[in-house]
């Protein structure tokens, strides 16, 4: 191993290695699988970390032979092709390998004149994007840059940043952005400035290159060279990218009115990156003004997304920033003058500093309206999740917009002005829009806005739940922003008037019956998460528990645990679940519960779901459920809870979902954790500890429970399942068991004790090696080990090496499949049988 | 394994439309440049065309995780087992440690709820311009292939399909819809493949042999699919050989997929549902659910496991078990990844490294055999001949059997085939013929000037082409004025003819009057007091030409409604008046 913690090549790997290279390079094998290809390279970049490459090219001489076999062929495949510039570029990315190629002559042959570049091959996109990528590995160093620069490499480079493939052109020009950093970055030693630009040659053939593109009439190669610039700037922030900025701006600016190359939106994400980087923030003010301009002349679709940028900006000229808020508002402002008169409400903008014709019209026309208003109400919701926003935003206003277009949406708002009518009709029944406003409604209950519209916004979202039209997507939303802004209810103003409060709830739980009884599944479902999350989080405020248990609501949950459809059930399970909280759990004397809410009922009912429900979701929902309640101290007295925890474990040790078990194992740990903090044990550091409790196995309280409660016959069991996440939990929870019971335990560590041989502890150890346990303890009638008896869960505790077994656990099942040796192992297997096996895909 | 496509219609407006792909292909598409199109376009909706990972896999990852928020349009079969496989894919992949950015139950569920299902044969207007259409396409239960409409251009996505019926499911049948694109899956590009029969009957032969002599049968399946097939043709097998050994299908899955099975009845074949009134095919007598104890019991049994590649969960530890016995049998009925253990002895590997470094010989047999539903070469072809579109892109398949068939494709069809590799764009001309509306009443005038209209031959129609409002509008030249709000002008040709006529002006206006009556029967040409001649619009003046009296210059001028008769009166008198008229 290496200090890095990479390995270096093994003696196995080693000598299956020439083999692999020599079945690669033969023309008369099938080409070989691309994954395999991509596996080996992943494994010769980790091999670059551990040894040196150029020991690793002498000690395989396999590799330079494969290169000059490859390169021989007359007509290679074009997947191995691309592996070999791909390897030789990794290779090469050290610069003593880089020479020892050279001097094999091997370099020019890949990379240069003489390659494929020239040849036939060179057709084919994956060789064209394997010679990009592998010069882009290997040029590290300055002698692979002066390689590239000086044999003619680049002008390929700058032809293939327009490639017909998509991933070879934006490969390209990641490539010349990588070039030109460690042109500039490794030759520089003196800061540059704007008048003498002694650019390291290399540099000055990119930068000329990108000049004369930019002066072109071609737009692509205009195109091509704003894309340069906006990677360039988004990833590098040394001081010369702003004097080579100062070259090129007025070319760049003209770009922002001429439409015949229609680069606008390239220009948005240069400037954004550009003002992410700090480079450009103190050049006297005219980028900044190049910004404001670009955010006066593009399009309103294509200055939102600049907008945003500039808005989440801490280091920002104010007028920028007031003007990207105006860029952005603009369209949100426009809903209101069009919706209500002049003197109704003031708008969100002054008209002095906008000019709203143009988004007006955008407004007024049937194909951009709703996609620019979805756009600014997204944008918007990326600027209210932002938790340091540096700009304030107008958020009644915001709110009055939102609730405005959710009305627009629904038919609920008509105005008379020509504008709002036109845009109104346009929207009516639109639900991209709604979906939208929906979920920026949402992101705005996080405000303080006491105002009037928090009034008609419960108004519009009760007509949304209410709806016949409202489809499932867009009333799980309703849903969404209603809870979200009833949970902001307790904190806000305006509902310190309780009957208002009381009104609007009894109105959310009537539409609410009406959903639970929807014939379509999702509404069923979308209502019932929505019931869980409001009593979740509403469940202490007396005027919310009133008005669930005075409405239909909780019967009607408790019907849909009989749903047909297991999604449903699951969620009707979660419903009941936190509905006991306000039941019976913590109110046993309230008035309205009565006797019509009976725990031992629901307990009994979902016990029956966890034993009979043929789907796993419901039967997950139990676990989570009586986790919870086990949390939340909710399962009773010692006693009640132990039968509760036994119970559950036995329904559950022959379940086949591998998520109900895994549950029943947290209930366990929870289980245990709590027995440890009654009973004293170290867990719980405030716990008395009394050495008597310890001092012998028959007075260790917790472990007579653990026993009784058949929870080692559960552990011992779950560690050998077949799906590895519940042995790992199992694992986890016996070694806690151990470190507990053994610890405190004044029993020799060491020995295995006395069990009967054949049935000992090494025994028990072998056949939970082979994962054999379940046949092999048949039950404890007989020779068994008995999984109830303390003394000999102590000693298989002691004795069973869990820490091995949780390493052996905690590797990726698929570790064996993973190593290099496997890879080599399976590319030689194939070879010859590719044919017989044909490809053949579920 | 796996693809993806994009689609962009270029109509009218612009439209994306997706295919819902494999997790791998569409997170690579979205951490990559191809992010950009995800980003800058509106994505109006996405198809899934089946249940198989490699094309629903990436759904929750696309609409929970990137935020796709649109529609995703389904059959109802697909939407009800789809949620289960992917379960299954978190399961595995959770298991397997290699994920830690995966998808929760809870996305895959509210990634459903998202889910519109679709009829078969149904057209699903996703809005005003978008429409799209499900044809069946056999291959597993609920695949479908969908058709996309944007205007008068489509598109037809196969998926995967089959085109041979097996045991449960028909073959994929699509209309004549001339689609201009169709783009069809190409695993099977070259191949022709053996007869069905011949592979079931080596498959029941192997099974029969291995249980006779007291050995273990291993089946690695995924859990719906081809196994249900696998299963009914054992059940038959068993109860015509009244065999007595077990079998068991494995994981809780099975209820569920014949509980689909059952339900979604009338997505099957003919003959399963026809039985269907006396015995339903998916209630097995013979195939019972496994449970992990029994792969310990002595004697013979088939045990159907999943995952189908032997590379985690339940299938694996059975293997681990059986392998070391030469009487016991594997196998495999589909493809398997590079890495697994499926692949190993694939590729005849017989001593395999487990965890722990413990060495698992392998000596019981491995057989491989091909049960999977796509089309061949011969299927594919037939799908081009039922739909017969404009052009053709093949997709998921080898790059040289693809050549093959484009070629092939080529010649038999004279359409253009396209094979574009990942990352390449593919641009396809269209020759879109656009609708118009026309007017009532310059339709009945229209019909009322010529002779009756005839439904086969297509008919020339003058009109004033409005286009407003993404609109096409034939109306007559009057109302388009009056519409537009417009005064008309009148607009006049001119032409002059060089007639050699010595005598006077008057007596050559007097030759071409006789000429022309006499040559325009049906027209009333009329000689007027000023000394020029009309026929209809047209009218024709005489004067001498100034250098050359010889000559005299015939000055012709018709309004455009004449257009066809100016033209044909200038041509006459050009060839110059008739000897006997003077």
């Amino acid at each position: 191993m290496s200090p890095r913690g990479r390995r270096a090549m093994s003696r196995a790997c080693a000598r299956l290695l020439p083999r692999v290279c020599a079945a690669l390079a033969d023309p008369r094998q099938p080409g070989s699988d691309d994954t395999c290809l991509e596996k080996m390279l992943d494994w010769f970049r980790e091999l670059r970390e551990a040894e040196p490459t150029v020991k690793l090219l002498r000690d395989n001489p396999c590799l330079t032979e494969f290169f000059t076999a490859v390169l021989a062929l007359p007509e290679p495949e074009p997947n191995v092709l691309s592996f070999t510039l791909r390897l030789a570029g990794i290779v090469a990315a050290v610069e003593d390998s880089f020479m020892h190629l050279q001097q094999l002559e091997l370099l020019a042959r890949l990379f240069g004149e003489d390659g494929p570049l020239n040849s036939a091959a060179w057709e084919d996109a994956s060789v064209r994007s394997g010679w990009v990528e592998g010069v882009h590995s290997m040029v590290q160093h300055q002698s692979a840059l002066h390689f590239i620069c000086s044999g003619g490499g680049i002008d390929v480079i700058f032809t293939l940043q327009g490639d017909p493939s998509l991933f070879v052109a934006s490969a390209a020009c990641r490539l010349l952005v990588h070039l030109l950093t460690l042109s500039v970055g490794s030759e520089l030693t003196v800061p540059l400035n704007a008048k003498d630009c002694d650019w390291p040659a290399c540099a000055h053939m990119i930068i000329r290159h990108i000049e004369e593109s930019l002066q072109s009439n071609s737009a692509s190669h205009i195109k091509q060279s704003l894309k340069l610039l906006t990677s360039l700037f988004g990833s590098c922030q040394a001081p010369w990218t702003k004097v080579l900025w100062l070259g090129m701006a007025k070319q760049v600016e003209s770009f922002l009115t001429e439409d015949s190359v229609q680069a606008q939106h390239i220009l948005a994400d240069l400037l954004l990156n550009m003002a992410r980087s700090p480079v450009f923030h103190d050049t006297e003010g005219s980028f900044w003004a190049l910004v404001t301009s670009a955010l006066e002349h593009l399009t309103p679709v294509q200055s939102s997304p600049l907008a945003v940028g500039i808005l989440r900006l801490h280091r920002c000229p104010q007028v920028v920033r007031i003007k990207a808020l105006t860029v952005l508002l603009q369209p949100m402002d426009c809903i209101l003058r069009a919706a209500f008169q002049p003197l109704e409400y003031a708008g969100l903008l002054d008209e002095s500093v906008s000019d709203p014709s143009a988004v007006e019209s955008l407004l007024s026309s049937k194909s951009s309206c709703a996609s620019l208003l979805c756009q600014t109400l997204a944008h918007l919701e990326e600027l209210l999740s932002v938790v340091f926003l540096p700009v304030n935003l107008p958020y009644a206003s915001l709110l009055r917009s939102v609730v405005t277009i959710l009305q627009f949406c629904n038919g609920l708002l008509i105005p008379a002005s020509p504008l709002g009518s036109k845009i109104s009709q346009i929207l009516v029944g639109c639900f991209r829009v709604q979906k939208s406003a929906l979920d920026a409604l949402a992101a705005l209950s996080d405000r303080k806005c006491s105002d009037t519209v928090v009034g008609s916004l419960f108004d519009v979202l009760l007509a949304y739940l209410e709806s016949p039209n409202t489809t499932p997507t867009v009333l799980k939303k309703s849903f969404k922003a209603m809870s979200k802004w009833l949970m902001s209810l307790p904190g806000m103003s305006f509902f310190k008037n309780q009957q208002q409060t009381e009104k609007t709830l009894q109105d959310v739980f009537l539409v609410l019956q009406k959903r639970l009884c929807s014939p379509c599944w999702e509404v069923r479902d979308s209502s019932l998460e929505f019931l869980t999350n409001l009593i979740r989080n509403l469940r202490d405020h007396d005027e919310f528990r009133q008005s669930l248990l005075s409405s239909e609501v909780p019967k009607l949950t408790e019907n849909l645990l009989e749903d047909p459809e297991s999604y449903v059930r699951a969620s009707a399970v979660t419903a009941m679940g936190h509905l006991a909280f306000i039941t019976y759990f913590f109110v046993p004397e309230s008035p309205v519960a009565g006797n019509q809410y009976n725990k031992e009922k629901t307990v009994a009912k979902l016990q029956e779901i966890l034993s009979t429900d043929p789907e796993g979701f419901p039967r997950r929902a139990v676990m989570n459920v009586f986790t919870m309640w086990l949390k939340e101290s909710c399962t009773g007295q010692l006693e009640e809870t132990e039968q509760f925890v036994s119970t559950v474990v036995q329904t559950t040790a022959h379940d086949l979902d591998w998520e109900v078990k895994l549950g029943c194992l947290e209930l366990v740990q929870i289980f245990c954790n709590h027995m440890f903090c009654r009973f004293g044990l170290p867990e719980c550091p405030y716990a008395p500890i009394s050495s008597a409790v310890t001092s012998s196995i028959c007075q260790n309280e917790p472990l007579q429970i653990f026993c009784r409660a058949n929870l080692f016959s559960f552990l011992f069991r779950s560690l050998c399942d077949c799906d590895k996440p519940v042995g790992q939990k199992a694992c986890d929870i016996l070694l806690a068991l151990k470190s507990h019971f053994c610890q405190s335990s004044t029993t020799d560590l060491q020995g295995p004790g006395d069990l009967s041989a054949g049935h000992g502890i090494h025994w028990l150890q072998g056949t939970l090696r082979q994962g054999s346990l379940v046949q092999n303890f048949p039950t404890d009638d007989g020779n068994g080990v008995d999984f109830q008896d303390p003394e000999s869960m102590m000693l298989a505790l002691r004795t069973i090496d869990l820490v091995e077994l949780h390493n052996d656990l905690n590797k990726c099942s698929d570790y064996v499949e993973k190593s290099p040796q496997s890879l080599l192992e399976d590319i030689l297997a194939t070879v010859g049988t590719a044919e017989e096996n044909e490809a053949d895909c579920y | 394994m796996g693809s993806r496509q994009f689609l962009f219609l270029k109509g009218k407006k612009e439209k994306f439309f997706c295919f819902a792909e494999g997790f791998e292909e569409v997170k690579r598409a979205v951490r990559t440049r191809q992010s950009n199109l995800l980003c800058n376009v509106f994505i109006l909706s996405v198809s899934c065309s089946h249940f198989h990972l490699d094309h629903c896999g990436a759904l929750p990852y696309f609409s929970e995780m990137v935020g796709y928020d649109g529609p995703i349009y389904m059959t109802h079969p697909t939407k009800a087992i789809c949620p289960i496989l992917l379960e299954d894919y978190r399961k595995i992949t959770v298991d397997k440690k290699g994920e830690t950015n995966f998808f929760t139950s809870q996305m895959i569920k509210d990634c459903m709820k998202k889910v519109v299902a679709v009829h078969l044969h149904q057209t699903v207007q996703v809005d005003e311009e978008l429409e799209i259409k499900a044809y069946y396409a056999g291959h597993v239960l609920g695949a479908a292939m969908f058709q996309i409409k944007v205007g008068c251009e489509s598109v037809v996505y196969t998926g995967d399909y089959n085109m041979t019926p097996d045991r449960h499911l028909g073959a994929a049948w699509i209309d004549k819809c001339r689609p201009d694109l169709l783009i069809t899956e190409s695993t099977y590009a070259t191949t022709i493949r053996d007869s069905k029969r011949c592979r079931e009957r080596d498959f029941l032969k192997k099974v029969h042999e291995t249980v006779e002599r007291g050995g273990k049968v291993l089946i690695p399946v995924f859990a719906l699919g081809r196994a249900q097939e696998l299963c009914i043709l054992l059940e038959t097998f068993w109860e015509r050989m009244n065999l007595k050994a077990p079998i068991y299908f494995s994981t809780g899955l099975t209820e569920k997929a014949n509980h689909y099975y059952k339900l979604f009845i009338t997505w099957t074949n003919q003959k399963i549902r026809k039985t269907f009134v006396q015995r339903n095919m998916f209630e097995f007598k013979h195939i019972k659910a496994f449970d992990r104890a029994f792969a310990d019991n002595p004697g013979p049994m088939v045990v159907f496991a999943t995952p189908g590649m032997l590379h985690a969960g339940q299938s694996l530890q059975i293997f681990r078990k059986w392998a070391g016995n030469e009487k016991n049998m594997v196998i495999m009925p589909g493809y398997c990844v590079q890495g697994t253990v499926g692949h190993k002895i694939l590729s005849g590997q017989r001593k395999l490294e487990m965890e722990g470094r413990q060495i698992l010989e392998v000596k019981m047999q491995v057989e491989y055999m091909s049960f999977s539903a796509h089309a061949d070469a011969k299927g594919i072809m037939q799908l081009i001949r039922q739909a017969e579109p404009r052009n053709v892109l093949l997709v998921h398949g080898e790059a040289k059997k693809m050549e093959f068939l484009k070629q092939k494709i080529e010649q038999e069809f004279h359409v253009n085939c396209y094979m574009p590799a990942n990352g390449e764009t593919t641009t396809i001309f269209t020759n879109p013929s656009i609708p118009v509306d026309i007017s009532l009443g310059l339709l009945k005038r229209e019909t009322a000037i010529g002779l009756l209209p005839d439904a086969k031959k297509p008919k020339l129609m003058h009109g004033t082409l409005i286009m407003k409002d993404n609109s096409f509008r034939l109306v007559s030249p009057e109302q388009a004025l009056k519409e537009l709000g417009l005064a008309e002008h009148q607009l006049r040709f001119t032409c002059r003819v060089h007639i050699q006529d010595p005598r006077k002006e008057h007596e050559t206006v007097l030759r071409v009057y006789n000429h022309l009556k006499g040559v325009l029967k049906d027209y009333s040409v009329q000689h007027l007091p000023d000394g020029s001649i009309t026929v209809e619009s047209i009218l024709i003046q005489a004067t001498a030409h100034s250098e050359d009296q010889g000559t005299k210059v015939l000055l012709v001028s018709w309004t455009y409604q004449d257009e066809e008769l100016g033209s044909y009166l200038t041509s006459l008198l050009k060839k110059g008046l008739p000897q006997s008229t003077s």
